[in-house]
């Protein structure tokens, strides 16, 4: 039990940074961003078809995270507009429909040219063993990146003039217009980040499972799922909400099958939300 | 005149469509305490609004030290030296006092004379200064506000009706301290409706009733006129 515990862990850790990105955009913004997974696929692959073509793991993987880094600019840039310029249930609306179509797209392009692909990066090592339970060194790769990239955007978050200034605009945004700052300016690069730091989740994944073409979708709603249960805006609700959706998975997994643990995990979701509707840390940034 | 720090011409300005402001037009020069008063909904403070940037203006000009600032965006009004205190605040809940002033500074980084001169004048805020600003009282609120306008060095502070919900005795704690940023070489434009209050602290001043400017004067003058005595001073 220790061992799914430890996965959960493992898992959990990635899909908060997963689910940060998603919580950050839409507390600043009221966007949903449900093309989150496939942007970052869609990364992934390019780092597939560059290694394919020959590079080497860390030209291939910076690639990657440019590639999702522009593609997020681009989006930003023009698809976010008309929608910024709504306010209230009309942004949130027109912003989930405009990703959810930007994701069908995606999915849809990377299918149709590029079926087969999958990014699987080996990472060589023995195992180590925590807590008597031997850990294959991929998920302990996996598990430090993810613990140092979350460790840092909360340093970034909390210490760092930019990052004060991001939650300024999270917790009362006339208020951060005032101090002088620019809110446009910060989701656009919370924006890219956030496209980013989903591409740094499929890297580490990749790890321990290989991620198709079709990974997408799932990982969007992974994503959602934890962003709304650890309180839409809240980044450290995200990593408690993940882990604890990370453990949930892999017990389950474990007790019940691999069948079950959607269903368990959305119902998990609906309970917490019933019990707390504005998520585990919903009135904290 | 020569030593105008803000001057409005003409504007209009309101919402969905519809004006509540009409034709206004104020002054202030540099190093004058400007008050404007006037009952609720009378345009106090759509006007402010209209001049920081919150809201474009739908007729008129506004000119701050010989630039045209009509229509700018907040974020920019504020880097250039207008710092509001909105009626609401407009604080960040649960961010601490110290990095509400922080932000204050923006997007200089702050200089920590800066926070002490802040400290010092409110020095309820330095014992405080690790508390979330949502968990704070009314008058703590209010006194953190204007100390977080202050972190940019402005040349201009506007302040609409900064004594809401503030008992008589921190009202009073607050025109002191405004007084004193007055008597450094702060420029003040300030909404009440505690009208006995702010002609005090006043060099001049404009009555607002329904959208446009009725009367304008030195604050002694204002203080004097029967009307505004009639209506905001409840003399018979």
């Amino acid at each position: 039990m220790t061992a799914v515990l430890l996965d959960g862990v493992v898992l959990g850790l990635q899909f908060g940074l997963l689910g940060v990105g998603l919580t950050l955009v839409y507390g600043l913004g009221g966007v949903l961003n449900l093309a989150h997974g496939q942007v970052a696929v869609l990364g992934a692959i390019v780092i597939a078809r560059s290694m394919d073509a020959g590079m080497s793991t860390g030209v291939s993987i910076v690639f990657g995270l440019v590639a999702v880094g522009l593609l997020g600019l681009i989006v930003d840039l023009t698809l976010m507009r008309p929608v910024y310029r709504l306010r209230g249930e009309s942004r949130v609306l027109l912003g989930l429909l405009l990703m959810l179509g930007v994701g069908t797209l995606i999915d849809g392009v990377l299918e149709w040219r590029y079926p087969i692909e999958a990014l699987t990066l080996r990472v060589t090592g023995d195992p180590v063993s925590i807590l008597g339970v031997r850990m294959s060194y991929g998920s302990i790769v996996a598990s430090a990146i993810a613990l140092v990239v979350g460790v840092a955007l909360f340093a970034f978050l909390r210490f760092s003039t930019f990052g004060r200034a991001t939650r300024s605009v999270i917790q009362d945004e006339e208020g951060a217009r005032l101090c002088g700052v620019n809110p446009a300016v910060v989701r656009s690069t919370i924006f890219v980040m956030s496209g980013v730091l989903a591409g740094v989740v499929v890297i580490t994944r990749s790890m321990t499972a290989p991620i198709t073409v079709t990974s997408g979708f799932g990982l969007t709603i992974m994503a959602l799922i934890v962003a709304v249960v650890g309180g839409l805006g809240s980044v450290s609700g995200a990593f408690v909400a993940g882990i604890l959706l990370g453990v949930v998975n892999t017990v389950s997994a474990y007790t019940i099958g691999s069948y079950a643990t959607t269903i368990i995990l959305l119902t998990a979701a609906a309970v917490t939300i019933v019990l707390r509707p504005s998520g585990l840390f919903g009135d904290r940034t | 005149m020569a030593a105008d720090l803000l001057r409005i011409t003409g504007v209009s300005a309101g919402y969905i469509g519809e004006d509540v402001l009409h034709d206004a037009a104020l002054t202030v020069a540099k190093g004058e305490v400007v008050a404007v008063i006037g009952s609720n909904g009378a345009g106090k403070t759509t006007l402010f609004r209209a001049i920081c940037g919150l809201l474009r203006p739908s007729a008129g000009k506004v000119d701050f030290d010989g630039t045209d600032i009509t229509g700018l965006r907040a974020h920019r009004v504020s880097r250039l030296g207008i710092a509001y205190v909105p009626a609401e605040r407009h604080l960040f809940p649960t961010m601490t006092v110290r990095d509400n002033l922080v932000l204050g500074a923006f997007p200089k980084h702050h200089e920590p004379e800066q926070l002490d001169f802040v400290y010092r004048l409110f020095p309820r805020l330095k014992e405080r200064t690790g508390q979330h600003a949502g968990d704070m009282s009314g008058g703590e609120q209010q006194m953190l506000a204007v100390a977080r306008a202050l972190m940019c060095g402005p040349r201009l502070l506007i302040l609409d009706e900064p004594t809401t919900g503030l008992a008589p005795k921190l009202a009073a704690e607050a025109y002191a301290a405004l007084g004193e940023l007055r008597d450094r070489g702060l420029t003040i434009l300030v909404a009440e409706q505690q009208v006995p209050l702010v002609l005090a602290l006043a060099d001049r001043g404009y009555v607002l009733e329904q959208g446009r400017i009725r009367l304008s004067g030195a604050s002694g003058d204002l203080a004097d006129d029967p009307e505004v005595r009639h209506a905001y001073l409840g003399v018979a």
